[in-house]
């Protein structure tokens, strides 16, 4: 967890008069042990005559979570790139130290006495060399955020010269040890008290919110980070959260994870006023398509909007809190005796324990079946809202029904293999190409050819005495399937086998959609595809499972 | 039981394996400043690039001897600056450096140690010998970074014999620290013991690996330390050779996953499946009874439960290796009993504060499943948490 947080905030710049390092965070460290490091490389001492073959032991340049070992001076001489590494990513590591950043060439707005209008000013972030490469990305884009800042503010009003100038001054007036210049600039020089609120908000929340020369807002979300205080100790990459709102749909609903007041504080003064109606109208009862009409913002516009409060690690993606869902523990749901969440919940529901309420979830469990008629109204709200917090806090998981057909007792080899197929034990695998396809192609009669099988001929005789329907509406299904789907007795009923036929068709059955996906879809109710699934349930094998699409919180890879 | 040295270091992101793609030897010369004396393949790296990224090369002193990785828009060049001090140089210190550079998407922090080393041989040979600084170094150094940079993109490892000194490189694949193994998991290997010679724990633990010992039995069984038998383990699941799975007990309780329609779709996987689960490979089970039984376990629902429901053996279905494989091809998953005891005696809240499972309470204190939880279920201040 430790290496998503960055060592130091490194400010460089270098033009005509050469490179310098104006300023660094944190700074109070380093002095302490620079006596140490000055006497190593005291250069009066005789040259020790140590073994040039003796391997060094690994060095590092970590030491308890401070950058150490580098000077001032070769520091700025690393991060002063040449003009040919301007304006693009760079990255350096050294030991075990990883620097990042984005050297920024930026227009001076007055020329220099000696005639160069340019300045490159690099803020270099150094982590430890074990940080992924999404949480390197993310630090060259907060550096690159920098220098677009600096650049404009210079554009606009010279800011960045006029800093620059007031640290290399700084650092000019002689003092005994680089400390005491950095304590003057942090005291003279916005820019460095902004580097020092970026370092603490980088440490901290993951969320950097600073205005640079009090005009130009820097915000950058670090979502490795920000999704740490409802996930303690899973890092959340960026990827994870794209594949889930990718996977976003309007029946899916947002839960916030602050009160909707703290969220007006975090919309700045000139923030999207959609996001602001969008809140007001903001229910975890509610889904996306429910929100976007009763907030009166198009559906597109409210999962840009639901994106972006998830990506800010403002709130979670959930299936709409409904008294049919069933929910259980989540498999990596922090929830012993010594669990900080358990003093939290009790603080927020006084009287009550968490592992007691969490408890009861350990058989999956839907509100439905913990609503007592006799109950008063005030008891089923607090049932929502422990409800509600555990789901907060990613303790509980929603278990969904999927439906897998499988009419045949084993399936056919898929076709184009079946030549190689000699020596298998089992004759029904030899009997047809392809029935249940590994890719989802339509059914078409082109795709599926047809092979008589003479052990269904019994059963196909049997079915002369059914109807026209029958064989109608399972036209394009292979013949054993057919004879396999028409033992079951529900096939007689019109209805029930066209819905039948037309769920199969849509490649509903695949293992891919839970009963709710069908019923949103297919405008059914929830009544009518059980009815379904126990008529069909010879064909139709049933499983629980949660939602891979939305559960990608909990620790195991799908 | 060799763990490689570099253990500390964690993966480094998940860049992509690859190809060295060059390597160079830079130096810095009197009078021209850093330069690159030789290079297979030759002009590789430009001189107009070579001069922007000079100073992460031949570095000031302070980073002598320190792994440095520069990472550009195309390349990734890996280096170790190294300084020779002595009168006879020019300008009294020799300075060189050996630099691989591969693709920049790709993880080279494999190949740290190797450049580590090569520099010291380097170094060795140079002292010894003025390898470096005397005579047509090209034409020796060619020949030596072409082996290198063919032989260790082939086969992984390289032996040197130039001159005097001899030395031996090679590229060990960093993965990740295996995590520490519990005395109630089970091993089970996955696949065949390569045919090694290996140490003689190992030797002793590895017959009793049949999937369904767990690690305290395995060491009585095998008279072996049971913390050996732990450490002997974690080296197996290091290599992949070994995996791990939670005791089979006919009161488990397991779980289906999102990954258990990767049974009804591909073939090939559902035909490793029947095999495995199968009692006997003359009759395999039904693909359609072994997905049903897979789809029953539910929270709540034991083996002892679906035993008595679905009657396997019937199926021709071993209901232990059905078990064993959804959880090793993750299909299916054990739910954890956690007692939690919420009354007021210390030494209780302790043991049981819902950190430690059913299973390792037992296997700590060597009381069957059955009696624990026949005495926990009497005691109405402890809870039971699945998950």
């Amino acid at each position: 967890m430790m290496e998503v947080s960055p060592l130091s905030l490194i400010l460089v710049k270098s033009d005509s008069k050469g490179d310098r390092l104006l300023f660094r965070y944190p700074y109070h460290i380093q002095e302490s042990d620079e006596c140490a490091s000055t006497q190593r490389k005291n250069p009066y001492t005789l040259p020790t005559t140590e073994d040039p073959l003796q391997s060094a032991q690994l060095t590092s340049n970590i030491i308890k979570g401070y950058l150490t070992g580098f000077s001032d001076e070769v520091l700025s001489s690393l991060f002063a790139v040449k003009i040919e590494l301007c304006d693009k990513n760079f990255e350096l590591k050294v030991n075990d130290v990883r620097f990042v950043g984005f050297p920024t060439q930026i227009p001076l707005m007055k020329k220099l006495k000696d005639g160069s209008g340019y300045m490159l000013i690099n803020m270099i972030i150094a982590l430890h060399a074990v940080a992924s490469p999404s949480v390197v990305q993310c630090y060259h884009e907060v550096s690159k955020k920098m220098g677009i800042a600096l650049r404009f503010e210079e554009k606009r009003c010279g800011y960045a010269s006029e800093q620059t100038q007031l640290m290399t001054a700084s650092h000019d007036e002689g003092f005994q040890n680089t400390k005491e210049a950095f304590n003057i600039i942090l005291e003279k020089c916005s820019l460095a008290r902004n580097i020092k609120k970026m370092y603490y908000d980088l440490c901290g929340t993951g969320l950097v919110n600073v205005y640079i020369n009090r005009w130009i807002p820097l915000s950058y979300c670090l979502p490795q980070k920000a999704h740490q205080w409802h996930l303690q100790g899973k890092i959340v990459e960026p990827e994870d959260i794209y594949k889930c709102l990718s996977a976003l749909r309007p029946y899916h609903s947002m839960l916030l994870l602050y009160p909707v007041s703290d969220l007006h504080d975090f919309i700045p003064l000139d923030g999207s006023p959609t996001l602001i109606r969008l809140l007001s109208q903001y229910s975890p009862l509610k889904n996306l398509q429910t929100l976007s009409a009763d907030s009166d913002i198009t559906l597109n516009h409210v999962f840009e909007l639901t994106a972006h409060l998830f990506y800010w690690a403002k709130a979670t993606i959930i299936f709409p809190i409904c008294s049919a869902n069933k929910y259980v523990i989540s498999p990596d749901a922090p929830v012993h005796r010594d669990s900080p969440l358990v003093e939290k919940f009790s603080e927020e529901f006084p009287g009550y324990n968490l592992l007691q309420v969490i408890s009861e979830y350990s058989l999956p469990t839907s509100l439905g079946q913990k609503y007592n008629p006799l109950c008063h109204p005030s008891e089923q709200s607090h049932l929502v809202k422990t409800l509600i917090w555990m789901l907060q806090h990613h303790l509980l998981i929603q278990l969904h029904t999927y439906i897998q057909y499988m009419p045949l007792d084993n399936m056919a080899k898929p076709a184009g293999e079946s030549l190689k197929l000699q020596n298998t034990p089992n004759p029904e695998l030899e009997s047809g190409p392809s029935t249940v396809p590994d890719t989802p192609d339509p059914r078409s009669e082109v795709d599926q050819p047809r092979m008589m099988n003479f052990s269904d001929l019994t059963f196909i005789s049997l079915d002369d005495e059914k109807q026209e329907y029958q064989e109608e509406l399972l036209l394009d299904f292979p013949d054993e399937e057919r004879s396999s789907i028409f033992r079951i007795p529900a096939t007689n009923n019109p209805e029930d086998l066209r819905l039948f036929a037309k769920l199969c068709r849509k490649k509903y059955f695949q293992g891919e959609h839970h009963i709710e996906e069908i019923m949103y879809h297919e405008n059914l109710r929830r009544s009518q595809v059980l009815q379904l699934l126990d008529k069909f349930r010879d064909v139709l094998l049933t499983y629980e499972t949660e939602d891979p699409s939305i559960s990608m919180f909990s620790s195991f890879d799908w | 039981m060799a763990f490689p040295e570099y253990n500390r270091y964690k993966i480094e992101g998940c860049g992509k394996k690859g190809q060295i793609r060059c390597i160079f030897f830079c130096e810095f010369h009197p009078t021209a400043g850093p330069i690159i004396s030789c290079s297979e393949p030759e002009n590789y790296i430009s001189k107009e690039l070579f001069d922007s990224i000079s100073v992460y090369i031949i570095t000031k002193a302070e980073l002598q001897r320190s792994t440095i990785t520069v990472t550009l828009s195309n390349y990734k060049i890996l280096g170790f600056p190294i300084k020779i001090e002595d009168k006879k140089y020019e300008r009294n210190a020799f300075l060189f450096n050996l630099c691989f550079v591969c693709d920049s998407d790709i993880r080279t922090v494999h190949y740290e140690p190797v450049v580590t080393k090569l520099s010291d041989y380097l170094t060795a040979m140079e002292i010894e010998s003025s390898f470096l600084s005397k005579g047509d170094k090209v034409v020796k150094l060619k020949s030596i970074l072409k082996q290198i940079l063919e032989e260790l993109n082939t086969k992984g490892e390289c032996a040197l014999s130039q001159g005097p000194i001899a030395t031996h490189l090679k590229v060990v694949s960093i993965r990740v620290d295996p995590s520490l193994v519990a005395d109630h998991q089970v091993p089970i290997l996955i696949k065949e013991l390569p045919e090694q010679h290996w140490d003689l724990t190992t030797q002793q633990v590895t017959t009793y690996i049949d999937g369904f010992n767990h690690i305290a039995r395995i060491a009585a069984l095998s008279d072996v330390e049971n913390s050996l038998v732990k450490a002997c383990i974690q080296n197996l699941i290091y290599y992949g050779v070994v995996s791990l799975v939670p005791l089979f007990q006919y009161g488990n309780v397991y779980c289906t996953t999102p990954k258990i329609k990767i049974l009804a779709q591909n073939y090939h996987f559902q035909q490793r499946c029947l095999s495995y689960v199968a009692y006997s490979q003359r009759a395999l089970p039904n693909l359609r009874e072994v997905f049903r039984i897979y789809s029953s376990m539910t929270r709540g629902t034991t083996v002892k439960d679906l035993c008595l429901r679905f009657n396997p053996v019937n199926l021709r279905i071993n209901e232990r290796k059905l078990v064993q494989f959804g959880v090793l091809e993750g299909l299916i998953r054990r739910i954890h009993k956690y007692p939690v005891y919420l009354g007021d005696h210390a030494d209780l809240q302790k043991s049981l504060s819902g950190s430690s499972s059913l299973d390792e309470i037992c296997c700590s204190t060597n009381i069957t499943t059955q009696r624990l939880e026949d005495q926990l279920e009497t005691d109405h201040n402890v809870i039971m948490i699945w998950k």
